[in-house]
């Protein structure tokens, strides 16, 4: 946040300055070494894999190719319809999953409302137990019949207590004082909590969508378990996944005497599709990312 | 009302996302009467070509199969992403699928068996599956029975070696002065030395881990008459028969001197730098390394060496890729169960009849058996002759990406229907293969439920023992082999290692005894 | 707060004795949609933790299978191992709620002082990258860096005339080695919440404590850190829950299943089960693995939110 007075710049202490730096150096360190990996995965995807089995990963692509985005770009229909599967997920998951976990949250932290520690251990309490895969499982197919359906996908991953819970702790910090004087103004709560605690939740709303989005866009569990070849398309990180262990398992291979013996450069191949699959949400990120910190910056200064 | 109509709205729009997502594909319920059309599943084993060509070849079988018994081939997949647990998981949910892929050897046959997850097809298979059930010897569906009923169709008309064994290059054996054929892990030895010491930037053997439970069981068929017992006890197979006669008592070679002497051999190979320093968590690819002529010898089987043999010949000109198959040192050699490839049908078949038909079509029927396995003639192959025997080739507009495809039908192939691709090297082939038949015995095992229950605790901490120690003994990082032998011995002790072969033991006896009032 | 009155329901509401039900109604309504979601698909599950009891027949189903008692728990006490797992498994969860923690704080206070709005954007975004690679990709890169033979590491060691580090014999290094790279991974990610509950705080307090003169340390000791303990606690409730249950494709793609001599430092209770049973498949073993598990998070989350409940009651989550 911007610090408006000019005064209490000039007056920056030596404890600011020093902070600062570390600031810079630290912020910077550590960022260089998120980016390492990353340059590491792009640049091996375009060296050839007879110099990766030589020589490893590269830092800089040696021996440059686009053989392995030929292959992926040669059959492309399978990466788009990932794309657009995990894109539709991750908007319509984090739209309703936010809104459903926003009116908890809100809900639960009324100091009014009798029934908000019950509720809260009622949510906590999943945490702790879980009837585990076969039961989870069978529920999924048997009783809500979503086998092979996208809400299988969808569905599971709408909540989650530790998100309810961190809503309900940033609902805690707008006053209870506005609830009320809504309420002597005769507004309901439902209302209260659309007209009002909405548009100052937005920090929350910003922080609590992300891991929501970010939680949607990295599912691939759900999917490996409850979609199955009848569905054209999964989600990308089933995809890649798929990509990566198909090569183990050919490589590999203990009990499959028949999978055909294939002359695809699997090293590139599995970064390439890691770049393919993981690449454009970066690009796009920043622009997502412009809309959280205006969010984050406007929810900040409440009146 | 305003509540209300948001609430509404909500469930509105819920209900519309929803609407937009179902792309359920669940079959109409079928009924049971034969001139109904039904759709029959089958579950394969990982994933389905992602070209569309899987759509179009199903189009061609299910017209012959509409016509032919009235009913459609769907394969289920289970992909390979965790397809284990995958595997398992829809057999115990009893998903009503209707044909299941199985197997003795690796998936699970018998414990899923036992668990109630198939059919018994004693009174099915005469009826609809006639032909399946002619052909297969009476003494073969003795084989597939648990508690007295056939619960699966053996793959026992397809001839495959999955022996395994070490590939080397003959033209750096020949050089390092050892006459070829290798027959024994010594003269391995001497291989990997020259290679160290003539071929700088070679790793002689760059192993991945877990290669090194199949080493361990050449080691073992190379210096044992033992036979691996049918089921896995993790890194290293603890328990053995006896030999091919002497089949049903049950010892562990670990406990004698077998397992000193591969510890032995293993540390002076890791000594010696023939694999890499941190070997243990290497997760390469050695074949690739072969192929880029960075290492000198691989592991796996016949089939493989098949393949291979042909594609090193491309990529490294000259090296004469040769085969070391474990049974070249005594002559211990047991044929492959016939369980190794099998189909079941599934408890919740709501068609096990109609099932059954379409899987004797499958395994008997020219037509369907080419499409089913290799696809569509024109498209994915093309018929000819070479040297006299019908043989498939690719087609010459052939692309890879666009127009492979593979079924993973592993659970019936026949021998009759075969067609050899034209890269199988025949010669290579018909010598080894018939080697591998004269001296081969029967596996004496199939058609042995094993059932783990009364020992599963034990087993399962067996298996953890033999992860943990089993690697860096097979890979010498030990400082003292023996004592590491030692240790690892105590500890399968601690483990239960009395009780449970006490249990496999008489499980077996009781396995003889039927198998001689039979 | 001029809303459009809604006369009808106020008259409605106004005639109500008992208004204050009413209006736990509103947001017990509110609180449905979630109630009904965990009911589903945790609740409806739950009783199925029973097949870590039984003998678990696909035919019978879970409730009908034969009753075996604590058999299914059996494997993980005879293997000898079973305080040696909790005890690792334990330890590094707390070194990386510990060291989490404090990186993620550090990340969020120190970006929080950067004035340059584009560097701050640009580097957090970066931080966030190691959230989307998968484990597998992180194995095998740390495999490239780490190798003896090949690794970047040791080549660069090698470059400098120093004796290569074998990281995979050496097992007393890996406890820094999964931290770091745990942190690595998901630090950009934690520090999200530190970073929002920082934008969250009124300006005005930390302006009218600049002007009284309070430095930039200062500020941070006393407003920002005060500020952010109840996130912290709930973060801290909520990872001692699940203390007992291990990150398998961290450990399992870092390490492998198959480098024994690491074990000792690296053995986790997940990488155990995954090697008992990768040949023996069987559903209620692994229930009784995640059972033993529940139980032993339930009892330390009771605790420490009784703890808190004592020294700061508005902190605890029940």
């Amino acid at each position: 946040m911007e610090v408006s007075s000019k005064e209490t710049r000039i007056q920056q202490d030596t404890s600011g300055i020093v902070i600062k730096i570390v600031a810079y150096i630290f912020i910077t360190l550590f960022t260089l070494a998120c980016l390492i990996p990353f340059i590491i995965v792009i640049s091996t995807s375009f060296t050839s894999e007879s110099y990766i089995i030589k020589h490893g990963y590269q830092l800089i692509p040696r021996q440059f190719t686009v053989f392995a985005y030929k292959l992926i770009a040669a059959d492309p229909q399978y990466l788009i319809g990932s794309y657009v599967v995990t894109i539709l997920n991750t908007l319509i998951g984090t739209t309703v999953g936010l809104f459903l976990i926003a009116m908890t949250g809100y809900a639960l932290q009324r100091p009014d409302f009798p029934y908000r520690n019950t509720i809260s251990f009622y949510i906590y309490f999943t945490t702790l137990f879980s009837g585990g895969l076969v039961p989870y499982y069978l529920l999924v197919t048997q009783v809500l019949h979503l086998k092979d359906n996208y809400l299988a996908i969808l569905l599971p991953s709408l909540m989650s207590p530790w998100l309810i819970i961190l809503m309900k702790n940033f609902m805690k910090s707008i006053p209870h004082s506005i609830t009320e004087s809504a309420k002597i103004d005769g507004a309901g709560d439902f209302t209260i909590f659309v007209r009002i605690i909405l548009p100052m939740a937005k920090p929350a709303l910003a922080t609590v969508g992300l891991f929501l989005a970010l939680g949607y866009w990295n599912e691939w569990y759900n999917a490996m378990l409850f979609l199955s070849s009848s569905v054209k398309y999964v989600p990308l990180q089933l995809f890649l996944y798929n990509v990566v262990s198909k090569a183990d398992f050919i490589r590999n291979s203990a009990a499959a005497a028949n999978v055909p013996p294939q002359d695809i450069p699997m090293e590139s191949m599995k970064m390439a599709t890691a770049v393919a699959a993981t690449g454009p949400i970066i690009l796009v990120y920043p622009f997502v990312q412009k809309y959280f910190i205006k969010g984050i910056t406007v929810g900040a200064v409440k009146g | 009302m305003k509540v209300l109509s948001k609430l509404v709205a909500i469930v509105l729009v819920i209900a519309l996302i929803g609407g937009m997502f179902i792309v359920s594909s669940t079959g109409k319920a079928a009924s049971n009467v034969p001139k109904n059309f039904v759709k029959v599943t089958y579950l394969m084993l990982g994933d389905p070509p992602t070209n569309g060509q899987l759509e179009k070849v199903s189009a061609e079988w299910n017209k012959v199969l509409k016509k032919k018994v009235n009913a459609n081939l769907e394969l289920k997949f289970t992909g390979w992403a965790d397809w284990y647990t995958k595997y398992n998981m829809i057999l115990a949910s009893g998903e009503p699928i209707d044909l299941i892929t199985s197997a003795d050897d690796w998936l699970d046959l018998w414990p899923n068996a036992a668990r109630g997850a198939f059919k018994p097809l004693d009174d099915l298979l005469p009826k609809y599956a006639p032909i399946t059930w002619k052909s297969v010897p009476q003494s073969h569906w003795k084989l597939c029975k648990y508690n007295g009923k056939i619960i699966a169709i053996p793959e026992d008309q397809f001839t495959q070696w999955v022996n395994h064994g070490f590939f080397y290059r003959g033209d750096w054996a020949r050089q390092a002065g050892i006459k070829l054929p290798i027959k024994d892990f010594e003269t391995i030895e001497k291989y990997l030395d020259w290679i160290k010491k003539n071929k700088p930037g070679v790793i002689p053997w760059d192993a991945a881990v877990s290669i090194g439970q199949e080493i361990w069981d050449g080691w073992v068929e190379s210096h044992t008459d033992a036979i691996g017992l049918p089921f896995g006890t993790g890194y290293h197979r603890i328990f053995w028969g006896k030999s091919a006669k002497d089949w049903a008592t049950v010892y562990s070679p670990i406990f004698d001197n077998t397992m000193i002497e591969y510890a032995k051999m293993m540390k002076r190979w890791s000594d010696k730098g023939y694999f890499r320093k941190d070997v243990l968590t290497y997760k390469g690819d050695t074949r690739s390394a072969l192929k880029e002529g960075k290492t000198g010898l691989d592991e796996h089987h016949t089939q493989t060496y098949l393949g291979l043999r042909v594609d090193m010949d491309k990529k490294q000109p000259g090296s004469d890729l040769q085969f070391f198959p474990w049974c070249y040192t005594r002559g211990n050699l047991v044929r492959l169960s016939i369980l190794h490839g099998a189909t079941c049908v599934g408890r919740n078949s709501k068609n096990p009849e109609r099932a059954l038909m379409v899987y004797d079509l499958i395994r008997n029927d020219p037509q369907v058996y080419r499409l089913v396995n290799y696809g569509i003639e024109g498209v994915q192959y093309i018929l000819k002759k070479k040297n006299g025997v019908l043989v498939r080739a690719t087609p010459p507009n052939y692309d890879e990406n666009k127009h492979a495809f593979w079924s993973n039908f592993w659970g019936g192939r026949n021998d009759k229907l075969e067609i050899p691709s034209e890269n199988t090297p025949i010669e290579i082939r018909n010598q080894l293969w018939g080697y591998f038949d004269k001296i081969a015995k029967d596996f004496p095992y199939t058609g042995w439920a094993f059932d783990p229950k009364p020992i599963q605790a034990e087993l399962a901490a067996l298996s953890n023992i033999t992860n943990t120690y089993g690697p860096a003994i097979s890979f010498g990082k030990v400082k003292d082999p023996v004592k590491a032998v030692q240790e690892y011995r105590n500890r399968l002790k601690a483990a239960g290692y009395d009780k449970a072969l006490k249990e496999v033991q008489k499980q077996l006896l009781k396995f003889k005894k039927q198998m001689a009032n039979q | 707060m001029n809303l459009p009155a809604n006369s009808s329901r106020m008259s409605y509401k106004s005639k109500s004795r008992f208004s204050k039900l009413r209006n736990s109604k509103t947001l017990l309504l509110m609180c449905m949609p979630a109630i009904i979601f965990f009911f589903v698909f945790s609740y409806i599950p739950m009783p199925g933790l029973y097949i870590a009891f039984v003998d678990y027949r696909y035919d019978l189903g879970i409730f009908k299978s034969p009753f075996v008692g604590l058999s299914n728990f059996k494997f993980l006490v005879i293997s000898g191992d079973l305080w040696r797992l909790t005890r690792n498994t334990v330890l590094y969860n707390i070194a990386f709620i510990l060291v989490g923690s404090i990186v993620e704080i550090l990340i969020a206070i120190l970006l929080n002082e950067i004035a340059a709005q584009r560097y701050r954007k640009v580097t957090q975004t970066i931080m966030l990258f190691p959230n989307f690679i998968s484990y597998v990709l992180v194995g095998l890169i740390a495999y490239n860096f780490l190798n003896y033979d090949y690794g970047v590491i040791n080549n660069l060691l090698k470059n400098f005339g120093a004796e290569p580090i074998d990281f995979y014999s050496n097992p007393n290094l890996w406890p820094f080695i999964i931290v770091a790279t745990r942190i690595w991974k998901g630090a950009g990610y934690g520090s999200v919440i530190y970073f929002a509950t920082i934008t969250n705080i009124d300006p005005e307090i930390i302006e009218s404590a600049l002007i009284d003169g309070a430095s930039t340390f200062q500020k941070i000791r006393y407003i920002i850190l005060p500020l952010l303990k109840p996130t912290f606690v709930i973060l801290l409730l909520f990872s001692l829950g699940g203390i007992l249950r291990g990150d398998f494709g961290l450990f399992y793609n870092l390490v492998g299943s198959n480098n024994s001599i690491l074990f000792e430092k690296t053995d986790i209770i997940e990488t155990f089960v995954f090697r008992s049973l990768m040949n023996n498949f069987n559903f209620s073993l692994a229930s009784a693995v995640s059972f033993y598990q529940s139980v032993f998070g339930f009892f330390i989350v009771t605790f420490a939110n009784w703890l808190i409940k004592k020294i700061e009651p508005e902190y605890a989550l029940f």
